[in-house]
């Protein structure tokens, strides 16, 4: 067992790691039935949604994904596997992983599959407060808030019947992009897979040109200080989960305590640490996190010398986070 | 569009929506006159990406300037095109893109219009050259000895204006001069490094506005559009501001000149102390510097421009469209259209207007008011876009159907209240004026038989005030002195002229009443010395006729009689309102003469409907059926013009059959109408051209077909009448009258033109072919190099290139290779006559002088295509718009809201 100190933050502050520009090398999709496909046929374009659309509309007729199986990386190498037979070039890369997560030469990392969906098992069965929204609803207005805002084709291409008719569309969470890209954090070079949620005007036609993703995000409305510091936490995610695949923007779908989408606002991902800084209460520090990153990555690099399944672990509210061999290779 | 008033209506209307256009002028320092320096920030506080010109706004106002004499060659009314185009792009400063539309063929349901507007014009400038022959012959046996003045007017023949036509030598020209001066701009002017110019001239089909619209719509559709692109666009015609509410493009200004200009001058804006605008219309911005050094004004006033801001008359119809309580979500930009194409009602290019509804009498809220009633009934929008919902149509049309006899009986009320007060006015005028009036004259003049037997000024200073001005113009103010510029004026009216707009300002062009006046003796032997009565319309001005012999160069402003004209130019052709004054059918002759004809088939009484069917179309007043049928195809002219301006034009061939609209009650069951449209194909430009012109303009069409228009035995001779009637149709004016002209049969026509092509010439033959726009740039801009490379590198890849939004900044589009090129070569003006700058090396664009033909064209231009789209273009915003801070004050909103309840019922709800 090894082990990285998370304390003390202060010394990732200044470590100016360098972040390369994530690039993407390659795509797959889900379609409605969640069936894997090595191209980009569930690429969504974002249209506005109509301001006070009810979320909770529609939740009856949930066609919900089951993701209770492990899929693993699976779709991720697969494509790589697909980009390589293509090529006929290795992919090189230190890590390559899931967004959110972050694979030897490379490490291959993944969430512990049967952790989450036994944490969020005990998150939905408590009881919402106060006779508000239930868990599964709250989810729900996330995937609501997607179908509102989501077009199957450029705005040109789309039939307006389609776009006026979003708010009757049923939700359906089976149908995912998937985008890979290269990218790198200090000495690590990367591959990470991550589901984006649109494409703001059209992929570019050169291939080195950055994408104009859009990540799609509901909010309650912020009526005190209190949902303030909520959000800017909540910030931290929006930010590391874009800028990791390169998402340039967030928007964000304010909704009631009901559900009733009131107002939407369209934040660039490149100034959310400086707008925690500046003008919020910064709780975080973009700097301190892509040193601490940088820094882990370096250190797992180092650790994981020889193959096998590794894990690595952070027990709550654990000072360490601990890597150990669970399988040889 | 032919609306007279509109823009008027517009601006008293909604009075926010304009505002004067800061403009820096050009300083001179040490004799030399130093330019504007466009890179600058513009002055007028918001910087703008594209600026497309509706050039035929530029070319005819230079083909006949107010303020100098017209041009004495092409070379010369290039280089007066050239001054104003820098002018207005001085103003607006594109930074991303200059689009120049040149009129191409246009449509057929616009022909017939061209046509009626071509036969009055050649009509009118034969008329003044046979005055001007004769005035000058009588100028001389009068006067004993030869007189420049004279020999001058008899050897002027009036420049022929239906040459700006597509197809004529002259559009050759323009597209060949133009071409120059963008690549001259961009050689030279660092300002336009980065500025694309499209040059869209009038080899390529479609009229210049429809035109620009194609491109916006084009660049809408694509993905990588900018929605919040800020638009300029420049023209005269009042709908372009429809154009602007129809591109859904909020960031939208249209650009013109301040017609209105003399009138506001006189009264300051109460607020800020300026002039231009009104109080209303003050947005309290600092006195503009005239350019850096805030130099005096100099000799010579420009006629200021004005911006009309589409986003504000978005923020007006927001308030005024909006009817709370319906089960359908409000949708701005669907009540938009359906604004728009109530407005067509009231009048277009495409169709007459219809009887009841008049932009004078507010017929556009009479529409407004029943669409209000009817949103609950509809339960949806008229349009989608560009659409007609002829279920929803039909209710609107029965909601003014219950209306029309009213309308009828309360137009003719108000005549006669008109009538008489006018009539108590004069009698007291008259017996103000005592005596000193009655030396000489009938009596009792009309009102279209202007008393010339005594010079103005000799009357007391008098001028007799005028019973009905129309609309929209000024007048000279009785009792005031007549300005230097006036005088220049009425000398600069009475011997240059251009004939087209002359046609408009009154039935007598002003050498005929000159030479009215000679007849009744009143000028005599005195007549170099002496004043003289310019009868240019209602109204008189005066001048002393040394202004006779004056050089022509001393600076002049426009006056009355040419701001009615530039008022008219905008409005366009008028469409006529029946029963709007009196006379009925009549032809030239009579409308000429003092009497209106008696109106027969006076709408306010009852029967109206059979005698109006009876006399305009011909028809059994029995004949139910027909009236239905012209109703259905009028209703066919609603679909087709909207799709027009939304989608592009959705039939070459397609035009409204008849001269005159049916009433509103004659459309029923338009819910089983079934439109459909085939596109056609555009007319090849001599088919225009033989199309529009009338026998009198056949030098702008090549030789061989000109024995088909004034040959008797020509199998078409039919379609080129030289005398034809005009039903004043209720108006006052000739020009304002319906000519009533033979449509022409396309079939024959073809057939016709088809025995003599074989005899074209080789040139002649390529100027018939179609063309295609330019795109040019400067090789600092990014987009040369990939040009460059793609068309011009060693290994010359494929033949045409898609354009990368993000390399070429915005532009979508295909450039193709223009096969002919020679590097290193330079820029010459291509008419030879004229002296202009050449450039040594141009990155642009050769010419050969010699043959007018652009032999070369360089890497930076090349052919642009507009990306076509397979789809509907939606009339909707795009994301990511970004508005601008609302305008409107809450009180503003509140008195549109309030207006909107009220307003358009004085005839019963619908
Ligand atoms: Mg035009």
């Amino acid at each position: 067992m090894s082990w990285f100190e998370i304390q003390p933050l202060s010394r990732f502050t200044g470590s100016n790691a360098a972040i390369r520009r994530p690039r993407e090398i390659a795509c797959f999709s889900y379609d409605d039935e969640h069936r894997f496909h090595p191209d980009e046929r569930s690429l969504r374009y974002y249209y506005p949604p109509v301001l006070g659309a009810d979320l909770s509309k529609g939740f009856d007729t949930f066609k919900q994904l089951d993701d209770t199986a492990d899929d693993h990386l699976d779709g991720l190498l697969k494509t790589i596997l697909h980009l390589e037979q293509r090529t006929g070039t290795r992919c090189a890369a230190d890590f390559i992983t899931w967004r959110g997560m972050m694979t030897k030469g490379t490490i291959f990392i993944e969430e512990n599959h049967e952790h989450k969906v036994a944490s969020r098992q005990s998150q939905h069965s408590q009881p919402s407060h106060f006779g508000g929204p239930s868990q599964e609803m709250m989810s729900f207005w996330g995937y609501k808030f997607e179908t509102l805002s989501l077009i199957p084709d450029t705005w040109d291409a789309t039939p307006r019947d389609v776009i006026e008719n979003r708010e009757n569309e049923v939700v359906n969470n089976h149908a995912q992009y998937c985008s890979i890209v290269k990218t790198g954090i200090g000495k690590a070079k990367l591959i990470i897979g991550g589901e984006v949620d649109a494409v703001w005007d059209s992929k570019p036609r050169n291939k080195n040109d950055a994408i104009n993703w859009v990540e799609l995000k509901t909010s309650a409305t912020i009526s005190n200080e209190r949902d303030m510091l909520k959000y800017e936490r909540k910030l931290l995610k929006f930010w590391i989960q874009s800028f990791l695949l390169g998402v340039p923007k967030i928007i964000v779908g304010f909704r009631t305590k009901d559900g009733i989408l009131e107002r939407l606002e369209e934040l660039e991902t490149s100034g959310i640490p400086g707008t925690v800084k500046k003008k919020g209460k910064g709780s975080w520090d973009g700097n301190t996190c892509i040193g601490f990153a940088a820094a882990f990555l370096d250190w797992l690099k180092a650790t994981i010398t020889e193959g096998g399944v590794w894990r690595i672990r952070r027990r709550e509210r654990s000072p360490v986070i601990e890597v150990f061999k669970l399988e040889e290779a | 569009m032919g609306v007279p008033a509109l823009f008027r209506w517009l601006s008293q209307k909604y009075p926010k929506i304009i505002s004067s256009v800061i403009e820096e002028k050009s300083t001179e320092i040490d004799g030399h006159e130093v330019p504007v320096d466009t890179s600058k920030p513009n002055p007028n506080g918001e910087e703008f990406d594209n600026l497309y010109l509706d050039m035929n706004g530029i070319v005819h106002p230079c083909s006949h300037p107010e303020d100098r004499p017209p041009p004495a060659t092409e070379g010369e009314m290039m280089q007066a095109i050239f001054e104003y185009t820098d002018r207005v792009a001085a103003m607006v400063r594109p930074r991303k893109l200059l689009l120049i539309a040149v009129d191409g063929v246009a449509p057929r349901a616009k022909m017939n219009q061209q046509r009626s507007r071509r036969f009055r014009s050649a009509q009118e400038a034969k008329e003044k050259d046979e005055d001007n022959a004769e005035f000058a012959k009588m100028l001389k046996s009068q006067n004993g000895d030869a007189h420049e003045f004279a020999d001058s007017m008899a050897q002027k023949k009036t420049w022929d204006s239906n040459a700006i036509t597509p197809g004529t030598p002259f559009m050759d020209k323009l597209a060949a001069s133009l071409r120059y001066w963008a690549a001259y701009k961009v050689n030279t002017d660092p300002a336009w490094a980065k500025v694309k110019i499209i040059i869209s001239d009038a080899t390529v089909p479609g009229e210049g506005e429809h035109k620009i619209m194609e491109f916006i719509r084009s660049q809408r559709s694509s993905p990588e559009h900018d929605p919040n692109t800020r638009h300029v666009l420049y023209g005269l015609d009042a709908d372009l501001i429809m154009l602007g509410l129809g591109s859904h493009e909020p960031h939208f200004r249209v650009l013109r000149e301040d017609v209105f200009f003399q009138e506001s001058k006189a009264r300051t804006c109460k607020i800020c102390g300026q002039k231009g605008h009104m109080a209303e219309a003050c947005k309290g911005l600092a006195k503009p510097k005239d350019g850096e050094f805030d130099e005096k004004d100099k000799a010579l006033p420009l006629k200021p421009f004005i911006w009309l801001h589409v986003s504000v008359l978005r923020e007006y119809l927001e308030a005024e469209l909006y009817v709370p309580q319906q089960p359908f979500r409000f949708d701005l930009e669907r009540a938009l259209d359906d604004w728009v194409f109530m407005c067509f009602f009231v009048g277009n290019d495409f169709l007459p207007h219809l009887p009841s509804l008049d932009i004078r009498e507010d017929g556009i809220d009479t529409l407004i008011a029943i669409w209000r009633d009817n949103i609950p009934l509809m339960g949806g929008y008229v349009v989608k876009d560009g659409v007609v919902n002829l279920e929803r149509a039909q209710l609107i049309l029965d909601g003014l159907a219950k209306q029309e006899d009213a309308i009828f009986r309360r137009r003719k009320q108000t005549e006669e209240r008109r009538d008489a007060n006018a009539k108590r006015r004069k009698v007291e005028q008259e017996n103000r004026n005592g005596n000193r009036n009655s030396t000489g004259g009938p009596p009792n003049g009309r009102r279209k038989s202007p008393d010339y037997s005594t010079p103005a000024h000799m009357r007391g200073g008098k001028v007799r005030e005028p019973t009905g001005p129309p609309e929209g113009l000024q007048l000279f103010e009785a009792g005031k002195g007549i300005s230097a510029e006036q005088k220049a004026l009425t000398h600069d009216m009475v011997i240059n002229r251009g004939a087209v707009y002359k046609a408009n300002l009154e039935n007598k062009s002003a050498a005929a009443a000159l030479k009215s006046q000679l007849l009744k003796g009143t000028l005599g032997s005195e007549a170099s010395s002496n004043a003289v009565g310019t009868p240019a319309n209602d109204e008189k001005s005066v001048g002393k006729s040394n202004d006779l012999v004056n050089n022509g160069s001393s600076p002049t402003t426009p006056a009355s009689a040419l701001g009615k004209r530039k008022a008219d130019l905008m409005d366009g052709d008028d469409s006529s309102t029946p029963g709007m004054n009196t006379p009925d059918s009549t032809t030239k002759g009579q409308a000429d003469s003092d009497e209106p004809a008696p109106d027969h088939v006076r709408l306010w009484e009852e029967g109206y409907a059979d005698r109006y069917y009876e006399q305009k179309f011909k028809v059994d007043p029995g004949d139910i059926a027909f009236r239905n049928s012209v109703a259905r195809s009028y209703v066919e002219g609603l679909a087709w013009v909207l799709l027009y301006y939304f989608q592009g034009c959705p039939s070459w061939t397609w035009y409204y059959p008849h001269h005159y609209a049916p009433f509103a009650a004659d459309f029923v069951e338009l819910d089983k109408m079934k439109i459909k449209f085939e596109k056609g194909r555009t007319f090849k430009p001599f088919e225009q051209l033989m199309g529009v012109m009338p026998a009198a303009s056949d030098h702008t069409i090549p030789e061989v077909f000109r024995p088909l228009m004034s040959d008797p035995d020509s199998p078409i001779i039919d379609f080129y009448p030289t005398e034809f009637p005009i039903d004043l149709n209720g108006k006052k004016f000739a020009w304002q009258g319906v000519a009533i002209l033979p449509f022409i049969d396309e079939t024959r026509l073809l057939e016709a033109m088809a025995t003599k092509y074989p005899l074209l010439s080789a040139e002649d033959v390529a100027r018939n072919e179609k063309g295609k726009d330019v795109l040019i740039m400067s090789e600092q801009h990014p987009l040369y190099e990939e040009i460059a490379t793609t068309f011009y590198s060693k290994r010359q890849s494929s033949p045409s290139l898609k354009l990368d939004s993000r390399i070429s900044q915005g532009l979508t589009g295909t450039v193709e290779k223009n096969d002919d090129y020679l590097p290193q070569s330079s820029l010459t003006f291509p008419l030879a006559e004229t002296e202009m700058p050449s450039l040594e090396e141009d990155h642009s664009i050769r010419y050969d002088p010699h043959s007018l033909q652009v032999v070369t064209i360089d890497r930076s231009s090349v052919h642009f295509e507009i990306p076509k789209s397979n789809h509907m273009h939606k009339s909707m915003l795009l994301r990511g718009i970004k508005l601008a801070p609302p305008v409107l004050d809450r009180s503003d909103i509140e008195a549109t809201k309030g207006r909107a309840g009220k307003s358009g019922r004085s005839f019963g709800g619908a």
